[in-house]
């Protein structure tokens, strides 16, 4: 049976599969005819319900695109009770329901997403907003949030200086309902001149890989994190370098060039080594050389010989040897 | 319920005296179930040819309709058996010297002498059924396939099977009445074959005799491939005659005889020995010599056996036949068939019996042509589920020129 062979690829006229297979109605029985009857209905079925179909996307798309308030009336919906906050950050039901402010008797189906989407995403501080219906009555929100990685001092106008938040991708913003003993122990950035754009702020170059250094020491490093002060970015641009003030270390350089992880394992030396002198002080601490890490003490080095000279003679007065001859 | 996995085949079989119809579901290109079954008394139909049109169509289709019924489902394709005494074959061979420079035979070598095997001319109305190819042979060692060998001269030959192309257009009309499409036709003889015997049966070589009402078909197996398949007009419906015309009963009453007290040997010593003709003790009804009906049974029998043994002349060889002699069909049911078939052919005979996979009301032996139809249709869905060989592209075809210049 294997080697029977397959008659298709046979000459024109010699394979029965050139036999006319169709007959004609009037050769077809009762229950043929019945069943070619069949077949056509479903066929015609086929047909007329993909015309509906067909008909039926077009109409909706081309009513969405022209009425958007026929399709509200087509739909079954009702008046939105609840808007269901789902977030990642802090921003409250409060918040939203104020930025979206929705009218009482507003209809679900009426509702323009994008729209309100557009007034959400307008504060800074909600990275990317999306709004579903949940028929009948209520209306989704979905946010998820930026997270301040540092602080930026603005003065506007004769205004008090006002304190804003810059995110990981270098966007500022004004925060809101932040825990306060977070923000504050958030470093300030100096060395920067910020831009306007609009009613906010030109994103800040280079924060990627602020937010990098700064995350590397908080996580790896929290003690050392913890005396960041300020960050300048002064020297960011023209000598990649990342000058953090400490509380105990007035200058600190980092490279941006050099893997964080590194830097902060170096500068973790460098403190621990200098805690053993007695009176642990240093000046500086350069980390962006890869092989060295030049540091610089407040004292000079006399000042420290001296310090850790001992209080003694280190030999013993010599005594003259008195014999009797 | 028939899964999305699935796919529904039909098989069937227009006989003298019975039109079968299966529908079988086959699940994921492997497993075959057979979830419907059709049977009706075949009416139009006379030595496996369409002669009443009409006739044929409606028990036909009753019995596809019925098979539809009970499967739940309907079909859209069937695979046809097709048989009838207008089917010939004969045997055509080509040869051809391979062509590539280091003796390899290639792809291309293959096509051009499987073409001239098959290119011979039929003659006017005459349609091509089956082109059985077998073992190719290289240098003169025959070998199953001769691509990547050494050799110089490749042969190979067919066995083609062709029919009038009038009877089997009848035939695929008759189908094709009930809108349906034949998807392929299957030659009996091949069907009831390849599903009695093993593939160690037809490399031992076996002869496969389907006794069927109206008609005998058989095929030869010898080294594992297809030596003769044929067709003989005479079957089942010639014993019923014999009796009717010996007894001087009706071939109703004659059909009933045959199938009470008919056998293929004599049995019945005892000539007192009678049996009733109706058995009702009706008006009419009257004692008959077993003997007699036993006597004329297996005169026909041995001569129907005696005449296939002729049309199979040289191409038969008892010792060329290590598996014996199968006997299946309606007719092969007459007891004594078997001892008979032996003593024609020298070889030991048996029924064929159906293989683990098919139902216990399914195993009469007047089943075996539509079961092997469907076997195959099973081994068609197979072969399209697997991926098709790759061509050659231009890369590989670059390669062959410079390889072979």
């Amino acid at each position: 049976m294997n080697a029977v062979e397959s008659t298709s690829a046979l000459p024109a006229g010699r394979s029965w599969r050139n036999i006319r297979q169709e007959v004609q109605p009037q050769a077809m029985s009762r229950k043929g005819r019945r069943r070619q009857r069949l077949e056509w209905l479903k066929l015609g079925a086929l047909f007329i319900f993909t015309v509906i179909a067909a008909g039926t996307v077009y109409e909706v798309v081309h009513t969405w695109e022209t009425d958007r308030a026929a399709l509200a009336t087509a739909v079954h919906s009702e008046a939105v009770r609840d808007v269901v906050l789902i977030t990642d950050g802090v921003l409250t039901q409060k918040w939203v329901d104020g930025v979206l402010g929705l009218p009482k008797s507003a209809s679900l189906m009426a509702l323009d997403l994008a729209a309100l989407r557009d007034r959400l995403a307008a504060n800074a501080q909600v990275r990317m907003a999306v709004l579903t219906r949940s028929f009948p009555d209520t209306l989704v929100v979905t946010l998820q949030e930026r997270t301040p990685v540092a602080r930026v001092q603005v003065s506007e106008g004769l205004g008090l200086p006002k304190q804003l938040l810059v995110a990981r991708d270098g966007l500022v913003y004004d925060g809101f309902n932040y825990d306060k003993q977070m923000l504050a122990g958030l470093p300030w950035l100096d060395g920067l001149r910020l831009v306007r754009a609009g009613r906010g702020y030109e994103p800040i170059a280079g924060m990627g890989d602020v937010a990098g250094l700064l995350s590397t020491a908080q996580l790896q490093a929290p003690h050392l994190y913890r005396s960041w002060l300020i960050v300048s970015l002064a020297r960011l641009a023209e000598h990649d370098e990342i000058v953090v003030k400490a509380q105990d270390i007035p200058e600190i350089v980092f490279s941006r060039k050099r893997d964080f992880f590194k830097q902060v394992a170096q500068l973790d030396y460098v403190v621990d080594q200098v805690r053993m002198l007695p009176e642990p002080a240093l000046q500086s601490v350069n980390l962006v050389l890869e092989g060295q890490v030049p540091v610089k003490l407040q004292n000079t080095p006399e000042e420290l010989a001296k310090l850790t000279a001992p209080n003694f003679f280190l030999q013993p007065p010599q005594r003259k040897v008195k014999r009797d001859l | 319920m028939i899964s999305n996995s699935s796919r529904i085949i039909g098989a069937v079989e227009i006989g003298t005296g019975k039109i079968a119809v299966l529908v079988g579901e086959i699940a994921r290109g492997r497993s075959l179930n057979i979830i419907g079954v059709g049977v009706a008394p075949s009416r139009g139909v006379m030595k496996g040819e369409v002669v009443d049109y009409k006739a044929a169509c409606e028990a036909t289709h009753h019995a596809l309709e019925m098979a539809e019924k009970r499967a739940g489902t309907r079909l859209e394709e069937v695979w046809l058996a097709q048989t009838g005494g207008h089917l010939e074959g004969f045997y055509n061979e080509a040869s051809v010297n391979v062509k590539s420079a280091d003796n390899t035979v290639t792809a291309l070598d293959i096509a051009t002498v499987c073409g001239l095997a098959k290119e011979k001319e039929l003659p006017a109305g005459r349609t091509c059924i089956h082109e059985i190819r077998r073992p190719f042979r290289l240098d003169g060692r025959a070998v199953p396939d001769a691509e990547h060998l050494s050799g110089r001269r490749l042969e190979v030959g067919y066995w083609i099977v062709h029919g009038h192309e009038g009877k089997v257009s009848d035939n695929i009309h008759v189908v094709g009445g009930y809108h349906l499409e034949v998807r392929e036709l299957v030659l009996a003889s091949l069907a009831s074959g390849s599903l009695l015997t093993t593939a160690d049966e037809r490399l031992h070589g076996a002869l496969v005799v389907n006794l069927g009402k109206g008609i005998t078909d058989y095929v030869l197996y010898r080294d594992g491939h297809v030596l003769v398949t044929g067709t003989l007009p005479v079957g089942g419906d010639h014993l019923t005659n014999d009796l009717s015309i010996g007894l001087r009963v009706t071939t109703a009453q004659a059909e009933l005889l045959k199938l009470r007290h008919g056998r293929g040997a004599v049995q019945t010593r005892d000539k007192a020995d009678k049996v009733w003709l109706n058995g009702d003790a009706s008006f009419g009804d009257r004692q008959l010599p077993k003997v007699s009906i036993e006597t004329i049974t297996a005169a026909r029998t041995l001569e129907l056996l005696e005449v296939l043994k002729q049309k199979l002349g040289p191409a038969f060889a008892a010792e060329h036949c290590g598996a014996g002699l199968v006997l299946t069909g309606g007719t092969s049911k007459l007891p004594g068939v078997e001892e008979a078939a032996t003593r024609v052919f020298g070889l030991p005979a048996r029924r064929g019996e159906s293989p683990a996979w098919v139902k216990d009301e399914l195993k009469d032996p007047m089943f075996s042509t539509v079961l092997g139809v469907f076997q195959f249709g099973l081994r068609t869905a197979q072969e399209q589920a697997m991926p098709a060989r790759r061509k050659p592209g231009l890369l590989s075809n670059l390669t062959r020129i410079f390889a072979t210049s």
